[in-house]
């Protein structure tokens, strides 16, 4: 009998495993060094590392780099695009944007197919979708033949309006595949049908170039299983949160590209949820970054604006992740004008903090937490002894002597800096798009994110933070309780006020049928599919569209434009009710639900007392004088046990601080509660 | 960088002096981005638009991280200007439009929205957000008529005006206001976007001094100046004293003869001050091309801002950098009621280029030869593929290349230097809302200025008309003449201009700037934009450099021959196959050498004649010659074709062996 559910998400340096035993609800975990030259030497280890034996899987889903690094480092197959003659520079022009406004000597990545590879044929498609030039046939073989003998394996098909009308980029697909044995070809109206030309290209160009590759570690990866005797399908984490099955990665591969980001998010998801709360602020705090997401009525932030390099747009909806450099490695230091900074450079992996004690000698948060005595130099279970008296004279050296201050005064400076940062970057996410965090829970994860936690939402006013059971691998949590999912979308440029019910229900029932499509490839039950009808729409004359959910049936559309105004209000918080709205294309979210798992409650500890592991001094904000704290163990934390701060919570993964005026709980799904004393939050 | 710098004075502690800095950025930040995605003229969304906070006196505390270049430095000039024009009348509640250029502001589309934020009913700053609203009437489409020589035909000049009043929408000064527009319900869109980005910010600020106590915040206010100032400082402290000077041309000032108009720039360093003198410049030309004092400024600003890249803006960086920009009445400094709805094709770029040289003297590091020239074409008429036959505007911009770089070359097909935010528009979504068909959108080869590191390409783009009735295009550019220059011995690339092919006629040129040409369905034109100039002299460069630009179609086989002497064979292009025959590219780049510097003295008319005769190409006469004839007729500029050596002389020749 399958009884587990096995999800593995490949970080840049750890492979995280997180098993979820469907007969007892328990969750067990396991840490192995990622191999980046071949991932899935990892993966196999994190498997066995956390003891599982394959025949016993019932899901084994995947979050995997492999697509965002292939796009860093730009290792591809032999790529070509084909595309309407006079635009063949479509990619390279972009809107013609820097993302540094004054730095001329910063420059926009090249695009990732060379000039050279980018070939022309005659065709036309107007506005309205008409052939204006058929695609001439003689001239598109002949393009074929020539990338066939360049050794082209994979091809991006980017014609100029192909989104509305697909006939052109089809026949030449067809020719490519006649004349190219073996070849991968990417068509713009298939993976992206949108207008605009450079986000539909850049989107197809970044598929065409990861298809064999994702496709390839794919297929490779679902073999070691089936051998290891797997016999489900391997779930492939994607952008938009949902998982994939290897049989569609050849077209939308490029939905691969930010698996890795997304887990941690659905992660941060799922805790909220499980702890009752609807809005929540995900922050995962690690070694160099701090990725943040936020979730609104039980649902995550989607974006259309995401790339791996700037200036190539990969136009998926994914799940948005805002992304600061802001880590435990980040370093605190003082700039030419006297002024306390923190960030964005970080001391890495190597050397490290200076608590390494591998030769880094400048002040990271990492040291200034040392000095603090909140993380501990030797941690409690812990094999890695951090060096506090490199600490102390990193922080002496760095922050202390310039300002004037003294040690402890100049540590608690840095990570107030360091805090400040991180709070302005949630505001950035948060009420930028009209959210008052006063809402939301705070989330906290990641090797650092437990430490910061509760001064960052102090700062917000935030006032709930969850730090979840295994901090330091809840991004593998993500993984694990996902629904087969795809977006597609068409064009439907109309006047709000005037659509004809009949043709919004015929344009809605293609996607649909597109949809089913796609998930009967997936091999999903029609009983299991769920599919949620959406419009995107603006007021007449804006260049940006908001999403809102539709319904099925007569006055559906009228039913979202009203709900549009709505969350205008709330986003942009103006709204024009008397003001013309334009529809602007049509959602479908199509959904595989898979068979979930019952997570258990745990029943509270009949005596839900803590017993301390010991004592240290630690320095908080708002006190001057070092408090002997109380250190825990978090595994000997039962539930239902409540702490009032000061408390320092130490695990494997990662150490939770409580500062006084805090109080902590345990709650029934083990994530450890805190909430502020005595404030009307 | 572990010593305090000892001039640094402050009463915050570090902590809240830094979190104070960033949350000011963030505010105005937040403010961007409502208007970003609220705004109604794709200008605005395209990033025309800037937004600052300034204090109670009307200096910049901050301004937007990702605002337009051509902005900078303006945004407390019409701060100023509203205070000055409410004395003891400024209320809670308020907010208040203006968009005069010859009070600091850049042009009339500009509009800048600005609020007072009170608290305890003291003014503690302000929130201003400043946008490119599509259309503020005149006589032409977009506002932009190059042929006003007054404001009165560019558009509606607004002085300072309340727009709420005590928090009361004062609908009457709206209605002047949009009554004198073209299309007023964007405007109201936009207005709308603006001033509710006001209220973020404010809305921010007033949660900073809730949280850290008002004076707090005020005197994080003044220190954040400071301590821009004092970075600044630092820097130029930091290098030699001296004095620089150069000169960059407008093409011509059409109410007199041909000759090229000047924009001299003298710098001086002297121990941490940074000043400015543009006192030498001619006087304002007979079109729109011309700036009034806000946007010179601007120009001096953004220019200098470019080598100080991290430092953040405020007015702390303009009390250490100064400008004098001599007598009211020159093309730097026009006075109203002079036309200067151009200034970013004329004086504007022409000043940053300038500046670019000088400090490319100062931090050779980071020197970069001359960019391509911000230019836009208008095609406006009736679209007859409807039945009510609606106006359209085809309001088109192009990106270009940039300067060739000290070891490396320009970029290629990147936005203007007045505002490298500013977004191309997508064919897709202009062919739907107009009846213009583009036929190419590509990189134009060899358009990148010859040097050691090329300037990076510029691009073309053609088009056709197709159902378009009562259609007229203007065109409002430059540098169809004072082409964009190379240094440090690299060479000039090609003239702006647009080409109109009509369906029944021959194709004429119709100049980088021009007024209301009538055009009709099955017309087609194009045009190019520049490259960027070449750093560094051409017959150093790389072979293998040349023949990677060869295989990608960056330079032609042709070009690669005349401009660098560097010859290559095609063995198999089909398969990418070319290589280089060394012998012929040393006997090449011998005779180039023997002989380029007597090309640009042989008699210009005798190669105005070769021109019309198609013998020789213009990128022969920019580049080879230094010769410029109006490139339709060919007929020979003398006295611009003067100017032009002697500019190519100072840059190019000058640093050959």
């Amino acid at each position: 009998m399958t009884h587990l559910r096995v999800a593995v998400d490949v970080g840049g340096t750890f492979t995280d495993v997180c098993v979820l035993d469907e007969t007892t609800s328990d969750v067990s975990v396991a840490k192995v060094p990622s191999t980046p030259a071949d991932p899935m030497e990892a993966v196999m280890a994190g498997v066995a590392a956390a003891g599982v034996d394959l025949r016993d899987v019932a899901l084994f889903s995947h979050g995997t780099t492999v697509a965002t690094n292939a796009l860093i480092t730009r290792r591809f197959p032999p790529v070509a695009m084909v595309t309407t003659r006079g635009f063949r520079d479509v990619i390279e022009i972009r809107r013609g944007t820097k993302q540094d406004l004054w730095d001329a000597y910063k420059d926009v990545a090249p695009p990732y197919v060379q000039r050279r590879h980018r070939l022309e044929v005659d065709e036309r498609v107007d506005y309205a979708g008409r052939i204006v030039t058929a695609l001439d046939e003689d001239g598109a073989r002949a393009t074929a033949r020539t990338l066939r003998r360049r050794g082209i394996e994979t091809v991006a098909v980017c014609f100029v309006n192909a989104y509305a009308n697909d006939a052109n980029e089809r026949r030449m697909r067809e020719i490519l595949v006649e004349e190219i044995p073996g070849v991968t070809v990417s068509t713009s109206s298939e993976t992206l049908p949108e207008i605009f030309e450079h986000e539909r290209f850049s989107t197809t160009v970044a598929n065409a170039v990861l298809a064999p590759l994702v496709g390839g570690y794919v297929r490779r990866l679902s073999d070691r299983l089936r051998q290891g005797g797997y016999g489900g399908d391997l779930l492939l984490l994607h952008s938009g949160g949902g998982v994939m099955t290897p049989r569609l990665v050849d077209r939308y591969a490029v939905r691969l590209a930010a698996s890795g980001i997304a887990a941690g998010a659905i992660a941060a998801r799922h805790i909220a949820l499980l702890a009752g709360h609807q809005h929540a602020i995900g922050l995962d705090m690690g070694g160099t970054s701090t990725d943040i997401s936020l979730v609104y009525d039980g649902e995550l932030r989607v974006t259309r604006e995401w790339f791996v390099e700037y200036g190539y747009p990969i136009c998926f909806p994914s799940i948005e992740v805002l992304t600061i450099g802001a880590g435990g490695g980040s370093l605190a230091w003082i700039d030419e004008a006297g002024s306390l900074r923190n960030g964005p450079q970080s001391a890495g992996a190597d050397p490290g903090p200076a608590c390494y004690g591998r030769g880094g000698t400048a002040a990271t948060n990492t040291d200034a937490n040392v000095v603090l005595g909140r993380l501990s130099a030797r941690l409690v279970d812990g094999a890695v002894p951090l060096d506090a008296e490199a600490a102390a004279a990193a922080v002496r050296r760095s922050v202390a002597a310039p300002l004037g201050l003294d040690e402890s005064a100049a540590a608690r400076a840095a990570l107030q800096v360091a805090n400040a940062n991180m709070a302005d970057a949630v505001r950035l996410i948060s009420i930028r798009r009209g959210y008052d965090p006063r809402e939301f829970a705070l989330v906290v994860f990641g090797g650092a994110g437990p430490l910061h936690g509760a001064a960052l939402a102090r700062d917000l006013a935030i006032p709930t933070v969850i730090v979840p059971p295994n901090p330091g691998i809840t991004s593998a949590l993500g993984c694990l309780l996902v629904d087969i999912r795809h977006d597609l979308a068409a064009m439907f440029l109309r006047p709000a006020d005037d659509v004809d019910p009949a043709e919004v229900e015929t344009e809605f029932a293609k996607l649909e049928a597109e949809a089913r499509e796609r998930l009967a490839v997936e091999g999903v039950a029609v009983g299991d599919i769920s599919l949620q009808r959406s419009l995107s729409m603006r007021y007449l004359g804006q260049w940006r569209s908001l999403d809102v959910p539709c319904g099925v049936g007569a006055g559906a559309v009228e039913a979202a434009v009203a709900r549009f105004h709505d969350e205008h209000a709330r986003e942009f918080s103006y709204r024009r009710d008397g003001a013309a709205v334009e529809l602007y294309q049509l959602g479908l979210r199509a959904i595989g639900v898979t068979p979930k798992p019952t997570l258990r409650p745990r029943p509270t500890a009949a005596r839900a007392v803590a017993s301390e592991a010991s004592r240290r001094p630690v320095y908080f904000d708002e006190h001057p004088a070092a408090i002997e704290t109380p250190v825990y163990r978090r595994s000997d934390l039962p539930v239902g046990v409540v702490l009032h701060g000061p408390a320092v919570i130490e695990q494997l993964d990662s150490t939770t601080l409580v500062p006084p005026d805090v109080t902590a709980v345990v709650d029934e799904w083990l994530n450890i509660r805190m909430t502020f004393d005595g404030e009307a939050q | 960088m572990s010593e305090l710098p000892a001039n640094r004075v402050s009463t915050l502690d570090p902590v809240t002096f830094e979190v104070l800095k960033n949350a000011f950025s963030t505010a105005v930040d937040l403010m961007s981005e409502q208007i970003l995605r609220t705004c109604h003229s794709f200008v605005i969304f395209a990033r025309d638009f800037s937004c600052a906070l300034c204090d109670a006196r009307g200096d910049t505390i901050m301004q937007g991280s990702q605002d337009i270049a051509v902005h900078v430095g303006t945004l407390h000039y019409t701060c100023k200007a509203v205070i000055e024009a409410f004395p003891e009348d400024i209320h809670p509640g308020d907010v208040f439009a203006v968009n005069d250029p010859y009070l600091g502001g850049t042009h009339f589309n500009d509009v800048r929205i600005i609020r007072p934020i009170f608290h305890e009913g003291r003014i503690i700053a302000y929130a201003q957000a400043n946008g490119h609203w599509a259309d503020v009437g005149g006589s032409v489409p977009g506002s932009f008529d190059v042929n006003a020589r007054e404001h009165f035909g560019e558009g509606l000049r607004i002085p300072p005006v309340r727009l709420w009043d005590r928090g009361v929408y004062r609908s009457d000064v709206a209605r002047l206001i949009f009554s004198n527009t073209r299309v007023p319900s964007d405007n109201e869109g936009d207005m709308h976007a603006q001033a509710e980005a006001t209220r973020i910010c404010q809305r921010e600020v007033l949660r900073l001094a809730a949280k850290y106590g008002v004076d707090t915040v005020v005197t994080a206010m003044s220190e954040v100046q400071d301590y821009v100032e004092r970075i600044t400082r630092g820097r130029v402290a930091a290098l030699p004293d001296g004095e620089w000077e150069t000169v960059d041309y407008i093409d011509s000032d059409p109410a007199a003869g041909e000759g090229l108009i000047a924009v001299r720039v003298r710098m001086t360093i002297s121990g941490d001050q940074l000043h400015y003198d543009l006192s030498g410049s001619d006087p304002a030309v007979g079109s729109f091309l011309n700036s009034a004092y806000g946007a010179s400024v601007s120009g001096v600003m953004a220019g200098t801002k470019t080598f100080f890249p991290d430092v953040p803006l405020n007015a702390g960086f303009y009390r250490a950098v100064t400008v004098e920009l001599g007598p009211e009445g020159s093309v730097v400094n026009a006075p109203w009621p002079i036309a200067v709805t151009g200034f970013c094709s004329g004086p504007y770029e022409k000043i940053m280029n300038a500046i670019f040289e000088l400090w490319s003297q100062v931090m050779p590091e980071r020197a970069i030869a001359c960019s391509f020239n911000l230019e836009y074409l208008l095609v406006g008429g009736r679209d007859a593929r409807r039945p009510d036959r609606p106006v359209f505007m085809w309001y088109d911009w192009m990106v270009g290349g940039w300067g060739g770089r000290n070891g490396r070359d320009g970029s290629t097909a990147t936005a203007p230097i007045f505002g490298v935010g500013l977004a191309v528009q997508p064919v897709e979504g202009q062919e739907r809302l107009s009846p213009v068909m583009t036929t190419r959108h590509q990189i134009l080869t060899d358009s990148g200025g010859p040097g050691e590191f090329r300037g990076g390409c510029g691009v073309e783009k053609g088009a056709t008309l197709t159902a378009a009735e009562r259609t007229v295009m203007s065109y409002c550019c430059d540098r169809a003449r004072s082409i964009a220059w190379g240094i440090d011995g690299g060479l000039p690339s090609l003239p702006h201009g647009v080409w109109l092919d009509p369906a029944a006629g021959d194709e004429r040129f119709l100049g980088a700037v021009f007024s209301n040409v009538a055009v009709s369905a099955g017309d087609s034109f194009q045009r190019p934009s520049a490259g960027g100039g070449g750093y560094g002299d051409p017959l150093d460069r790389d072979p293998a450099a040349v023949l990677e630009d060869v295989i990608d179609g960056y330079v032609s086989i042709g070009r690669a021959r005349l401009d660098y002497g560097v010859v290559i064979e095609a063995v198999d292009p089909e398969i990418c196959s070319y290589r280089i025959d060394a012998n012929a590219t040393a006997q090449a780049r011998a005779e180039i050498a023997v002989h380029r510097r007597g090309w640009q003295l042989e008699d210009a008319e005798a190669i105005a004649v070769r021109y019309r005769s198609g013998e020789l190409g213009a990128m022969d006469l920019v580049r080879r010659y230094g010769v410029i004839v109006d490139w339709g007729t060919g007929e020979l500029l003398p006295e611009t074709t003067s100017q032009f050596r002697e500019m190519v002389a100072r840059r190019s020749v000058a640093h050959w062996p």
